[in-house]
């Protein structure tokens, strides 16, 4: 038995059939419960671990249908249209999902018709029925009102007027209803009914295509997952050749025998479809993944899915075969990186238009930076980045510190200028010689209204007494006034 | 530095005995030919190699220092690995400046094509990330060419540099470590350097504060920081500045070269590097980014000596600046 607490009180929130059959009943005081029967086991609710297991479930009847919804705590919508042929019609596929769930030790009922309104009303009141369409009226005409699946007050406030089944809700005039239930009431009847359409809005994005294949034997090994996908990816492409698009993001779903789901997702940074390829990027990730998934009893269908396409540019290859795309060779061997390393492995680097050094450089993963153009083989020289407009661009080290690190100055020589020495990761640099000081200002146009303005940064450039060249900065200025904080010192980059 | 007559006997007769293993010609052992560089037969300190039959022309990239070239044999080769190696992390500046000079100098010859910077979470977060703006100012290396990756574990950097040194899309490949690992043995290196040669790709093994582990590297060159020369100026050089980078480069592995060290100068203009001898000017051309400055105009008169202060340059005390001077009361 299953409590949770309600109003202050411990009330019985779930129970078994043991429990019923002690004349126990939902909502009743855990109190009055214990004073019947003490022998009872009680459990503490866990809403949270319920909506785990219902996600699991809802995975897991993705082999039915890619349109799966969740209704409420303890309800899954499965919209099957187009599907049913593929398991022998409804009533063979309702069987089929009812057995699967009863091997996994699940007590469900389902109920099949063409509205969701319907089905809801079949599964909760009558267990196991398949409503055929037009026949939605009279299933739903002698159910009590919470059939049709409206709120506890209106229910209550039909009730009071004597309205008792939905099918005197469905008899009754529909102004003077409207007028005083409002409208949600006649807008469930009527999608209910198939008047109005009901949109189940799935929960994962439904894939513009996926392949699939359900095996007599579970596969275990990985080996094997890796052929499948190929064989997958060589029925994938005929489907991608035919809509002129590429994949940019794959997933490959392995339902196990016993109900859990794994799903591997890859991205590519161009648009794909030769099977060789997917397959591997699929082998860097399960590669990468070995550890984690666990393949128990084994694997009983394996389903390839794209969620994301993107046109895919036909490319001709020259006269003696091989085509010189090194762009290609690089996004390939990126996305494997990417596959096995996760998505910052490869980084590429944007040139922002910023005076603070940090900001001026931004690191991107591979996949979203902007395409480099193919050097054409007739332009030797690729264009290059127009420089700025000063005679000397400021010097810039080769390294960055990805945040800078305070260093120890005792003393500079005059107030405003390079240290004399430093304490830098505890150990002491003497300053042979110095440049600067390069003053660079805080941004003032990202700062928020009211917000304090950053003091400036001088920066110097300094080798120290062996020939090392680092590039450090002191954040604010001396100030005579007697709170004044002194400023501090930063090691920022290295010069070559 | 003149080795004793003893030991290079001994060095020699040991080299004679390899060649005979590996079974290359022997004339590369012979002393410099007559034909090679008057600084390189002055030296004691090189042995040219000459005739080597495997080599081809272009396996070598040339730094364009002779006596480095010569020393090294050629040139660093193309197709291997080559360890760079820094002696502490503090060092990583100078040693990623060397590797990106040399990969600059590839660039010269394979203009565009990216190159890929492969490094651990830790070097990154020791040494500072690769700063795409500072690259370009001093080695030509433009942002959209660099990739960089960043690995959380050693394994996967070797992982990703095998990978990456398998592909002739990439100019070349610098793996950047710290320490000596375990992992990067003989065998790892060996994998690396195979896959190199495969490709004939350079790949470059930046070692920060490594050891001289045995290593499948044919040449390891340990590089530390040198004082930069000063910057050059029509009247000479800036003092106080600090000019161009440079590079004390040690040969500390190489099948053909004794050890020597360089100092080596990189002009960020011209993209290459120079030689610096002790007590040298700079041959480099004065002017840095632009046109030499007009040439004065008119005769060049001396100021009359009117009031000559007696130390050069120096400020006369009264020119001082105000707060070096002790205040007097009152």
């Amino acid at each position: 038995m299953i409590s949770h607490r309600d109003n202050n009180t411990q009330r019985i929130a779930a129970l078994d059939e043991r429990a019923e059959a002690l004349k126990l009943k939902r909502g009743m005081g855990i109190a009055d419960a214990r004073a019947m029967h003490p022998s009872i086991d009680v459990v503490e609710a866990d809403a949270e671990a319920d909506r785990r297991l219902l996600e699991g479930l809802a995975d897991w009847c993705d082999r039915y249908t890619p349109l799966v919804a969740i209704d409420a705590e303890d309800g899954l919508f499965l919209d099957v249209t187009g599907c049913t042929h593929l398991f022998g019609g409804e009533r063979a596929m309702q069987d089929e999902i009812l057995t699967r769930f009863f091997q996994q030790g699940f007590d469900v009922r389902a109920g099949l018709a063409s509205t969701p309104g319907a089905a809801w009303a079949a599964a909760r009141f009558h267990g196991d029925r398949i409503v055929a369409g037009g026949e939605e009226e009279a299933l739903l005409a002698p159910l009590p009102l919470s059939a049709l699946r409206i709120a506890p007050e209106t229910r209550a406030g039909l009730e009071s007027v004597g309205l008792r089944t939905a099918g005197a809700v469905m008899a009754a005039p529909r102004a003077p209803l409207a007028r005083r239930f409002g409208a949600s009431l006649l807008l469930r009847l009527d999608q209910a009914l198939g008047r109005l359409d009901e949109a189940v809005s799935p929960r994962l994005p439904v894939a513009p295509l996926s392949v699939e294949r359900h095996l007599a034997e579970p596969v275990v090994l990985t080996d094997e997952i890796e052929r499948l996908v190929s064989r997958l990816a060589v029925a994938l492409k005929s489907d991608l050749e035919r809509r002129g698009e590429g994949a940019r993001t794959l997933a490959l779903l392995l339902f196990r025998v016993d109900g859990a789901v794994s799903r591997i997702a890859v991205g590519t940074s161009r648009p794909m479809r030769e099977p060789r390829l997917i397959q591997r990027l699929f082998h860097e990730r399960l590669t990468a993944l070995e550890q984690s998934i666990d393949a128990g009893f084994g694997f009983d269908l394996v389903r390839l899915s794209v969620l994301s396409v993107a046109a895919f540019d036909m490319l001709q290859g020259d006269l003696t075969g091989e085509a010189d795309d090194d762009d290609a060779d690089i996004a390939l061997f990126a996305d494997r990186v990417r596959a096995r390393l996760g998505e910052a492995a490869v980084l590429k680097p944007v040139v922002v238009e910023s005076h603070l050094p940090e900001r001026a450089v931004k690191t991107v993963p591979f996949a979203e930076a902007p395409q480099r153009r193919a050097p054409a083989a007739g332009r030797a020289a690729l264009p290059r980045t127009a420089p700025p407009m000063t005679i000397y661009p400021p010097e810039r080290p080769v390294r960055l510190f990805r945040s800078p690190e305070p260093i120890e100055v005792p003393a500079t020589e005059i107030p405003e200028g390079p240290p004399m020495n430093f304490r830098w990761r505890r150990a002491l640099y003497r300053v042979a010689r110095a440049e600067g000081p390069e003053r660079i200002a805080a941004e003032w146009w990202r700062q928020l209204p009211g917000e304090e303005e950053a003091p400036t940064r001088d920066y110097y450039h300094i080798e120290d007494s062996e020939g090392r060249r680092y590039w450090l900065y002191r954040q604010g200025l001396y100030s005579t006034a007697p709170q004044a904080a002194p400023p501090r010192w930063f090691m920022h980059g290295v010069f070559a | 530095m003149a080795m004793s007559a003893v030991a290079r006997d001994t060095v020699f007769a040991l080299r004679r005995q390899i060649a005979k293993i590996e079974g290359t010609l022997p004339e590369r052992l012979q002393a410099p030919a007559p034909g090679a560089p008057a600084d390189v037969t002055g030296s004691d300190m090189t042995i040219v190699r000459r005739g080597l039959a495997v080599a081809a022309a272009d396996a070598f990239l040339r730094t364009g220092i002779e006596r480095l070239d010569a020393a090294l044999g050629g040139g660093l080769p193309r197709a291997a690995l080559s360890e760079i190696h820094g002696l502490e992390t503090r060092d990583a500046g100078t040693v990623a400046g060397f590797a990106l000079s040399l990969v600059s100098l590839i660039l010269k010859e394979k203009q565009g094509l990216p190159i890929l910077w492969v490094g651990t979470a830790e070097i990154f977060h020791e040494a500072g990330l690769p700063y795409a703006r500072g690259l370009h100012a001093l080695f030509g290396i433009e942002p959209e060419q660099l990739l960089f990756s960043e690995a959380p574990k050693l394994l996967d950097a070797l992982w990703i540099a095998e990978e990456a040194a398998r592909m002739t899309a990439f100019a070349a490949v610098i793996l950047e470590v710290r320490g000596s690992p375990q992992r990067l043995d003989l065998t790892a290196t060996r994998r690396l350097h195979a896959r190199a040669q495969n490709a004939s790709r350079p790949l470059l093994l930046l070692r920060q504060a490594g050891e001289a582990d045995p290593t499948a590297a044919p040449v390891r060159l340990i590089v530390s920081a040198a004082p930069a020369a000063s910057r050059e100026t029509v009247a000479g050089p800036l003092a106080g500045s600090i000019g161009r980078p440079a590079f004390k480069v040690d040969i500390g592995k190489s099948r053909t070269a004794l050890p020597g060290q360089f100092t080596l100068e990189w002009n960020p203009n011209e993209h290459a590097f120079a030689e610096r001898t002790e007590n040298s000017v700079a041959v480099v051309p004065a002017s840095g980014r632009g046109t030499d400055p007009a040439p004065a105009s008119g005769a060049v008169l001396a100021f009359p000596a009117l009031a000559a202060p007696a130390t050069g340059d120096q400020p006369s005390r009264q020119q001082h600046p105000a707060h070096r001077s002790p205040r007097r009361a009152g």
